[in-house]
């Protein structure tokens, strides 16, 4: 499975890439990182991912638009949110617009790890 | 309200706290919770996050270098280069910012972090008087968090 990795922090983003090499998660592999829901849509439609990973407060487009664009292109994409927004809110906002699932920062690698596998099954 | 109360700063104090002990299981000493004058505590990063919606004002998180460097390291990220050391300190007031509104909901929009290199230009104060300061210590290495917000209603 494909996994593309969107956050607007180069730290967040490196860390979820190291996440994603442990051997529980071998069969994702990372087809991109991207800083913005701009260039997630991008690399989107360039690489088909199969799971992304999706912040949500982010410059140029935020998650909530992009979860909303990426969901229209392709129903079956698998999206777990990982935000620093704690509030019921913003998740059932989220997942309405069709994200399967939300993690809140900050988590632990092996909260990472077992919300990846839960929403690439 | 026009002002934040005492268990509404508890908030903030109890995210600081968290972020820490969560990520690398040693908690951030709280050593002061203050109203500040003039001179807002400063370090060399600064991640700093305004705020709209129903609130005003900014929520910034301040460290040395030596704090944010060991934070990196904690984080298993082999690049501390000022780009990175920046980012931290972005990512840590994001995060407590996020993180109060589970207290406060959507009412408190934040923005995406401002960064700031150095401490030689001084913070003021935009929206309170005095604004909340919280000092803390991670490791051997003093920090703080200062909240500057006010209801717009």
């Amino acid at each position: 499975m494909k996994l593309l990795i969107v956050d607007d922090s180069n730290i967040i983003r490196s860390r979820i890439a190291r996440i994603a090499l442990h051997p529980s998660l071998r069969q994702l592999s990372i087809v991109g990182l991207a800083k913005n829901g701009i260039e997630a849509v991008e690399l989107c439609q360039r690489n088909m991912p199969d799971v992304v990973t999706m912040d949500l407060t982010m410059p140029e487009m935020d998650g909530i638009a992009c979860i909303e664009i990426l969901i229209a292109r392709n129903p079956g994409l698998n999206i777990l949110v990982v935000s620093a927004l704690s509030d019921k809110v913003t998740a059932i906002a989220a997942l309405k617009k069709g994200a399967r699932g939300f993690l809140h920062k900050p988590f632990s690698d092996e909260q990472l790890a077992n919300a990846l596998l839960e929403v690439s099954q | 309200m026009a002002t934040l109360r005492e268990t509404e700063l508890k908030i903030f104090i109890d995210a600081v706290t968290h972020y820490f002990l969560h990520l690398t299981s040693e908690p951030a000493e709280i050593r002061a919770a203050y109203l500040a004058e003039t001179d807002l505590p400063r370090f060399d990063y600064t991640g700093l996050i305004t705020l709209s919606g129903q609130f005003r004002g900014c929520i910034y998180f301040s460290a040395p270098r030596i704090l944010v460097r060991e934070l990196l390291i904690r984080l298993q990220e082999p690049d501390t280069c000022e780009a990175n050391l920046l980012d931290a300190v972005g990512e840590v007031a994001n995060t407590i910012s996020g993180n109060a509104r589970q207290h406060f909901g959507d009412r408190l929009e934040i923005s995406v972090p401002i960064t700031i290199l150095g401490n030689t230009q001084q913070i003021k104060s935009s929206t309170r008087t005095r604004p909340f300061a919280i000092l803390l210590r991670w490791q051997r290495y003093e920090a703080a968090v200062v909240i500057d917000i006010e209801a717009t209603a």
